[in-house]
């Protein structure tokens, strides 16, 4: 009997497979090839109107990459090495448009593995909407508003806990001012805020808690300003015709500037006086002196909290760009460790995996608020802010909450 | 709610006398030139920043300051009517408005070059100074601002009215063909029309900067009411830009008693339609109409 050529070679090459099989089994998978970089990729406000605070984010971000990089990167298992990162990062000049063609090109030309978002809640409104479409995950420590978050995105996730809750943490503090014998009860609050949906969100946080609380709270005014203010005398003649025993407020720091001072000029006082985040900044305190004495703020993060990481964090900021740290780097910072942790976590560069590690992200020792960053269903933070008052002298306290206050808050408002 | 209604007048009419300054530059180049200045906006923003460059860097004293700043902008601003804005004088007007606005851009591009988006203020020994009349306080600042607003005013009718340039500038607003044929060097008129149109954009940015934190952006709105002020004014009398300033700003103070504080901006535009709806002319065509009638004496 006679056997093919053919068959005979097919019977050859079985009896080879068979030979080496077990050989081959024992040297396991075969990781894929790993990509040289992790490519990320942002567009900030480097000029125009945000440019200042586009700036601190560059520098946050830019610390956060080096250090990852200077450990050998992210530690990748599907490739089963480091990997260093690599950012690639555009100017947006301050403009809605621009950040989302920016984005655009960052996804389709760039094919970069993930984002980190951009600075102010007008342009992070506008580009977020190009991650999302493209399914890249996307975190960014700039964007505070609730309307951000309220679009059902899956691929969105923001490292700033909400307005509103800038608004509740404000009004919790007075509820224990006036449980501490500081402040009267109920206390009658004029509120304003600047007309975008920051101002807006503001405002309706303080009604919601004096809705909660109505013998704690009452609101006798409550009004929008338009931004960029010209002449803040009618706003504040409608305040002081209100006889509030508070004056909260929420403003840029132009406006802040404007309204304080006239608000100074017609000699208003408040047992408390807040202009939500702001109250703290250098430019600020210099244009009103002693007038910004005494106003409270919330915020996201301060280089005072007294914990391990937030001090690390400002002493390595300063070293690198010898300016003191503020919550803009910080922030930003800490939203490119997030995503390097969030790629580790999920062991691979593929995206919806990442995402997916980003919705779970417990990350502890972190230097935010309470140390802890995760996300809720809507992809924000809702860690706690920070509360200081500016004290005499250029001086500032920590003064809620309780667990990393440096001193006790000036309640009421001495009388100048 | 108890509103202080004295206070409130007082604000307004104060405040006038700078929305006045700002507007007076506006309606010079508009009336011998018939262009609107889109650049008016940058020049305050500059105004502001020359402001603060002299003060801060300089040391000299606030109410001052224009002192320096008013020449300077004048000399620019007949550099800029000699080697650009001539150019397309005689162009379509949109030439000229396309050709402001770029201007306008690169300043405010310039000024983030070179000053970053940071807000800037401006503190002055009398910054945050009041004094009380009748129970109102009144700033000093604010004052003083308002004085000069008042200052501004008077000048220009005296220089127009009393000097040959400023008579050449009335006749060249009125008729400039006419003017050429009884010699009047209507190129050079414009030119120097230009320069005080620039230095007083450039004395209300200073101005401005001593009431209100500035920034690279600062003067887009101002431009806008500017426009309403004009309008309302009857676009070539500076006293009818003095009494389109007052009433603007009274408008919108009186309008907290009826409409949110957020709708001041909407108050400034809904005069701005009705004036070129209903009196084109203005406060001053609206006193011309009157006259004849034997309303006004």
């Amino acid at each position: 009997m006679s056997i093919s050529r053919s068959v005979f070679r097919m019977m050859v090459g079985l009896a080879l497979v068979g030979l080496f099989a077990p050989l081959l089994a024992a040297c396991g998978p075969v990781a894929p090839a790993a990509p040289a970089e992790i490519v990320l990729g942002t567009a900030l406000p480097l000029t125009g109107g945000q440019a200042r605070e586009g700036g601190y984010f560059k520098k946050g971000y830019e610390l956060a990459i080096k250090e990852i990089n200077d450990a050998g990167g992210v530690m990748v298992k599907e490739y089963n090495k480091k990997i260093p990162i690599k950012l690639i990062l555009y100017d947006d000049k301050s403009d809605n448009t621009t950040s989302v063609q920016l984005y655009e090109k960052l996804v389709n030309e760039d094919k970069v593995h993930a984002l980190l978002g951009g600075y102010g809640t007008p342009l992070i409104s506008a580009h977020t909407v190009v991650p999302e479409k493209y399914q890249v995950p996307y975190v960014n420590g700039g964007g505070a508003t609730g309307e951000i978050y309220a679009r059902n995105m899956k691929y969105i996730f923001g490292m700033l806990a909400s307005i509103e809750k800038l608004a509740h943490t404000l009004m919790d503090w007075m509820a224990a001012q006036q449980d501490a014998g500081k402040l009267k009860k109920p206390v009658k609050i004029a509120v304003v805020g600047e007309n975008t949906s920051h101002g807006k969100e503001f405002r309706k946080g303080v009604q919601d808690k004096t809705k909660a609380a109505p013998d704690r709270f009452q609101v006798v005014i409550d009004e929008p300003f338009e931004l960029n203010l010209k002449d803040a005398d009618p706003l504040l003649q409608k305040v002081k015709g209100a006889n509030a025993d508070v004056f909260l407020a929420d403003a840029r720091i132009a406006d802040y500037t404007t309204i304080h001072r006239r608000y100074t000029e017609l000699g208003l006082s408040h047992l408390i006086v807040s202009y939500g985040p702001r109250g703290t900044e250098k430019a600020a305190r210099d244009a009103l002196g002693a007038a910004a004495d005494y106003i409270v703020s919330c915020n996201w993060w301060s280089a005072d909290i007294p914990t391990q990481e937030a001090k690390a964090f400002a002493e390595k900021y300063q070293k690198a760009y010898n300016e003191p740290a503020e919550w803009f780097p910080a922030l930003a910072y800490e939203t490119a460790r997030v995503m390097a942790k969030a790629i580790e976590t999920a062991g691979t560069l593929d995206k919806v995996k990442v995402r997916d590690a980003l919705a779970k992200t417990d990350m502890k020792n972190s230097l935010v608020v309470g140390g802890r960053v995760w996300f809720e269903a809507n992809g924000q933070i809702n860690n706690d802010y920070v509360m200081m008052q500016n004290l005499p002298g250029g001086k500032l306290g920590l003064i809620y909450p309780k667990n990393v206050a440096t001193t006790d808050a000036v309640v009421p408002i001495p009388k100048k | 709610m108890n509103i202080d209604l004295p206070a409130l007048i007082v604000g307004a009419v104060l405040l006038a006398g700078l929305y006045a300054t700002m507007s007076y530059g506006l309606a010079l180049i508009y009336g011998v030139m018939k262009i609107v200045n889109l650049a008016h906006a940058g020049v305050m923003m500059w105004g502001a920043y020359a402001a603060f460059l002299v003060i801060t860097r300089l040391g000299v004293n606030p109410f001052l300051a224009p002192v320096i700043i008013v020449p300077l902008f004048f000399g620019l601003g007949m550099l800029m009517q000699r080697f650009i804005v001539r150019r397309v004088m005689y162009a379509p007007p949109i030439s000229s408005l396309l050709l402001l606005f770029g201007i306008w851009l690169i300043m405010q591009n310039v000024a983030y070059l070179l000053f970053s988006g940071d807000t800037r203020t401006i503190t002055t020994p009398y910054t945050l100074t009041t004094f009380k009349v009748a129970g109102i306080s009144i700033s000093v600042n604010r004052l003083v601002v308002f004085a000069v607003g008042i200052l501004a005013l008077v000048g220009l009718q005296r220089f127009l009215g009393h000097t040959y340039v400023g008579k050449a500038i009335r006749a060249t607003a009125q008729d400039g063909a006419a003017s050429q044929l009884v010699g009047i060097n209507t190129d050079r008129i414009m030119e120097f029309a230009f320069g005080i149109g620039t230095a007083l954009a450039g004395l209300a940015g200073t101005l401005m900067a001593l009431i209100f934190a500035f920034d690279p952006d600062f003067g887009r709105s101002h431009l806008l009411k500017g426009f309403c002020i004009v309008v309302l004014g009857g676009l070539e009398s500076f006293v009818g830009v003095a009494l389109g300033a007052l009433v603007l700003a009274l408008a919108e103070a009186l309008s907290i008693l009826v409409v949110m504080p957020a709708l001041q901006d909407f108050i400034s535009f809904a005069i701005l339609v009705i004036v070129l709806v209903i009196m084109p002319g203005g406060i001053m065509g609206l006193i011309a109409m009157l006259k004849p009638k034997g309303v006004i004496r």
